[in-house]
C-alpha cells in the first residue's frame, strides 16, 4: 500500500520536470505566434503578451502582401530540392567504392576526407567565394548549392551504411552478370535507403535554414532563400515588429511540417550517425 | 609505373575511381581548393582595391599584433565553456525522456524543434525576448530575482554568455536525441542484474549507465566543441561582435575581414592560424580519449 503513493508522486515530478523543460523549450515560438497574432500589440509591452487576448490575422496579410513570400518560398524549395538531390547522386557515388571495393588509395582518400572536417567554415568562404565567381555562377541558384552539392559528412553517413550490405549481393549480381553501375542502381541502392532518407532529410534542413552564403553569392534579393529574406527583412523593417513576428512564423512552420512528417527517419538518423 | 597502370585497368580500381570522380572533382574544388589556395594568398595582400602583392609573413605577424584577432581568439576559446553545460542539461533531458510515460514521444518532438528551425527565427524570438523591456527582464524583476532590467545583449559583460546561453538552448534538444540513443543501447538485465545484486539506483547509473554511455558523451563533447569554437551565425545575426569586440569570435572576424573590410589575403591568412589551432586541437583530444581506452566508433 504505500508504494503506491509514492509512485504517483514519483509520476507527478516527472511530468512536472517534463513540462518545465517543455515551456522552456516551446515558449518562445508560443510566445512569438501570439505576437504575430495581435496586431498593434508591442512585443515590449508591460505587462508582456504571453497568451494572446484576441486573434487577428492583419500582420499575416500586411506582410504576406508586401513581401513576396510565394516566391521566397518557391526559391528555397527549389534550392533545398536542388540541395537534396546532388547530395543524394553524389554521395551514394563516391561512397559506393570507398565502403565495398578494394583499390589501392582508398584508405587514404578516406582519411583525407575526414580530416578536411576540422576546418572552419569561415575560413574556405573566401576561397569559395572566389571559386564561384571565376565559375561565372554568381547570382545564380547553382552558386548557391554547388559548394555543398556534396559534404564529407554525408560521404561519411553512406560509406557506413554500404558497408552493412552483404558480400554476396554483389557476386550474385555479377554471376547474373549485371556490371558494377547496375549492381549500385538495382541491388545496393535499395539497401542504403533509409540513409537515403536521413541525408535527404538532413540536407533539406540545412538548406532551408542557410541564410548567409544566399545572401554572399545572390545578387538580387528577390532570390533569396525564406532565412536570408527574413534576415533582411528584419534589417528592414526592425521596428515593425508585428510584421517581423508574422514573417517569422511563416518561415519556421514549413520546416516543422517537415520535420513532424519525417521524424521518425530523421531521429533515427542522427541517432544512427553516432554508432556508425 | 607500367605495371601499376596494367593492374589499374584490370582491377577494381578504374570503376572505383569512375564512381567517385564526380563527388571527388566537387570536393576537391569546394573543400580541398581552400585549404590549398589559402595558403599563397594568405602570402599576399590580395584585396578588391590596388595590385595584389606578396608580402611574405607580413599577414601573420600583422595578426599576432591585431588585438581584435587575439580578442576574437579568446572569446571563441572562452565560448567552450557552453560545452560542459550542454551535456548536463542534454543529458539529463535524455534521461528525463527515456523513461515510457504517457505522452513522452511529444515531449521528445517539443524538445527537438529549437534544431530544425533556422538560426535567423531563433536568434529574431531571443533578441525580443531579452530585450531590455523585453518578457524575459520583466519576468525576472517581477520575480525578484534581479533589480534593474539588464540589456543583456549590449552589455559588455553579458552579452557573449547571453550568446552562449541561445547557442546551448537550440542545441539541446540534438544532443539529448544522441544520448537518448546512447541509454536505450544500455541493455535493461544488466541495470535490473546489478539492482538484484543489492545495488541502488546511483550506484547503476554511476558504474553501468555512464561507463556504457561514454563514446556518446565523447561524441557529443566533439561535436559541440567545434560548433562552438566555430560559433558565427548567432553572433552574425544578434550582436555582428560588439559591444566593441565583447562578443567578436574568430569566425566571425575571419568572415568581417573577408566580406566587410575586402582583405582576402589577410582573411586567408586569419583562417589558417585558426584552422591550424584547431586541428591541433582535435589531435590532443583523439590522443587524449585514446589514452582513456574508449572507442567512440
Amino acid at each position: 500500500m504505500r508504494k503506491k503513493p509514492l509512485r504517483f508522486v514519483k509520476l507527478l515530478l516527472l511530468y512536472g520536470a517534463l513540462i518545465l523543460f517543455a515551456i522552456f523549450m516551446m515558449g518562445p515560438f508560443l510566445w512569438i505566434l501570439s505576437v504575430s497574432l495581435m496586431p498593434g500589440k508591442n512585443v515590449f509591452s508591460s505587462p508582456p503578451a504571453i497568451l494572446p487576448t484576441f486573434i487577428d490575422f492583419d500582420n499575416f496579410v500586411q506582410v504576406w502582401n508586401y513581401m513576396d513570400f510565394p516566391r521566397y518560398l518557391m526559391n528555397t524549395v527549389i534550392i533545398a530540392l536542388m540541395g537534396v538531390v546532388m547530395n543524394i547522386f553524389f554521395s551514394c557515388l563516391t561512397a559506393y567504392p570507398l565502403a565495398v571495393f578494394r583499390f589501392k588509395g582508398r584508405d587514404l582518400i578516406f582519411t583525407l576526407l575526414v580530416a578536411t572536417m576540422i576546418i572552419p567554415a569561415a575560413a574556405g568562404m573566401v576561397v569559395n567565394y572566389l571559386t564561384v565567381k571565376a565559375l561565372g555562377l554568381m547570382g545564380g541558384f547553382l552558386a548557391v548549392v554547388l559548394p555543398s552539392a556534396v559534404t564529407v559528412f554525408n560521404v561519411f553517413l553512406m560509406r557506413q551504411a554500404f558497408m552493412g550490405m552483404p558480400h554476396e549481393l554483389r557476386d550474385s549480381g555479377k554471376v547474373d552478370g549485371a556490371g558494377e553501375f547496375r549492381i549500385w542502381l538495382q541491388l545496393a541502392l535499395p539497401i542504403v535507403k533509409p540513409a537515403i532518407a536521413v541525408i535527404g532529410l538532413l540536407e533539406f534542413m540545412a538548406m532551408w535554414n542557410s541564410f548567409l552564403w544566399p545572401m554572399i553569392v545572390l545578387n538580387d534579393t528577390k532570390q533569396y532563400p525564406i532565412a536570408s529574406a527574413l534576415s533582411f527583412l528584419n534589417g528592414q523593417f526592425s521596428y515593425n515588429f508585428g510584421w517581423i513576428a508574422a514573417g517569422t512564423v511563416i518561415s519556421v512552420i514549413p520546416i516543422i511540417i517537415v520535420f513532424l512528417c519525417t521524424q521518425k527517419y530523421y531521429m533515427e538518423g542522427v541517432s544512427g550517425a553516432v554508432k556508425g | 609505373m607500367k605495371k601499376f597502370f596494367a593492374r589499374f585497368g584490370k582491377s577494381e580500381a578504374s570503376v572505383a575511381w569512375l564512381f567517385m570522380t564526380p563527388g571527388l572533382i566537387l570536393l576537391a574544388l569546394f573543400v580541398f581548393w581552400p585549404i590549398i589556395y589559402s595558403v599563397p594568398l594568405a602570402l599576399t595582400n590580395y584585396s578588391v582595391i590596388g595590385k595584389t602583392e606578396f608580402v611574405g609573413l607580413d599577414n601573420f605577424v600583422k595578426a599576432l599584433q591585431d588585438k581584435s584577432f587575439i580578442t576574437s581568439l579568446l572569446n571563441s576559446l572562452l565560448y567552450v565553456i557552453v560545452v560542459p553545460f550542454i551535456q548536463i542539461i542534454s543529458i539529463l533531458m535524455a534521461i528525463l525522456v527515456n523513461s515510457n510515460v504517457k505522452g513522452i514521444k511529444l515531449f521528445r518532438t517539443a524538445y527537438y524543434i529549437p534544431v530544425v528551425t533556422s538560426m535567423v527565427a531563433v536568434a529574431l524570438i531571443w533578441g525580443w525576448l531579452l530585450n531590455q523591456n523585453g518578457v524575459i527582464n520583466y519576468v525576472l524583476t517581477n520575480v525578484g530575482l534581479m533589480k534593474e532590467p539588464i540589456t543583456w545583449l549590449s552589455n559588455k559583460d553579458t552579452a557573449l554568455w547571453t550568446l552562449m546561453f541561445i547557442t546551448m538552448w537550440k542545441g539541446l534538444g540534438y544532443y539529448m536525441m544522441i544520448y537518448l540513443a546512447g541509454l536505450q543501447s544500455v541493455p535493461k538485465d544488466l541495470t535490473e542484474a546489478a539492482m538484484i545484486d543489492g545495488a541502488n539506483r546511483a550506484q547503476t547509473i554511476r558504474k553501468i549507465t555512464i561507463p556504457l554511455l561514454k563514446p556518446y558523451v565523447f561524441f557529443c563533447t566533439l561535436i559541440s566543441l567545434m560548433a562552438a569554437i566555430r560559433v558565427f551565425d548567432e553572433v552574425f545575426i544578434l550582436t555582428m561582435g560588439g559591444p566593441g569586440d565583447a562578443t567578436l569570435t574568430s569566425s566571425l572576424y575571419i568572415y568581417q575581414q573577408g566580406f566587410q573590410q575586402f582583405n582576402f589575403g589577410y582573411s586567408s591568412a586569419l583562417g589558417l592560424i585558426v584552422s591550424v589551432m584547431i586541428g591541433a586541437l582535435s589531435i590532443v583530444i583523439f590522443r587524449f580519449n585514446r589514452k582513456g581506452g574508449v572507442n567512440p566508433y
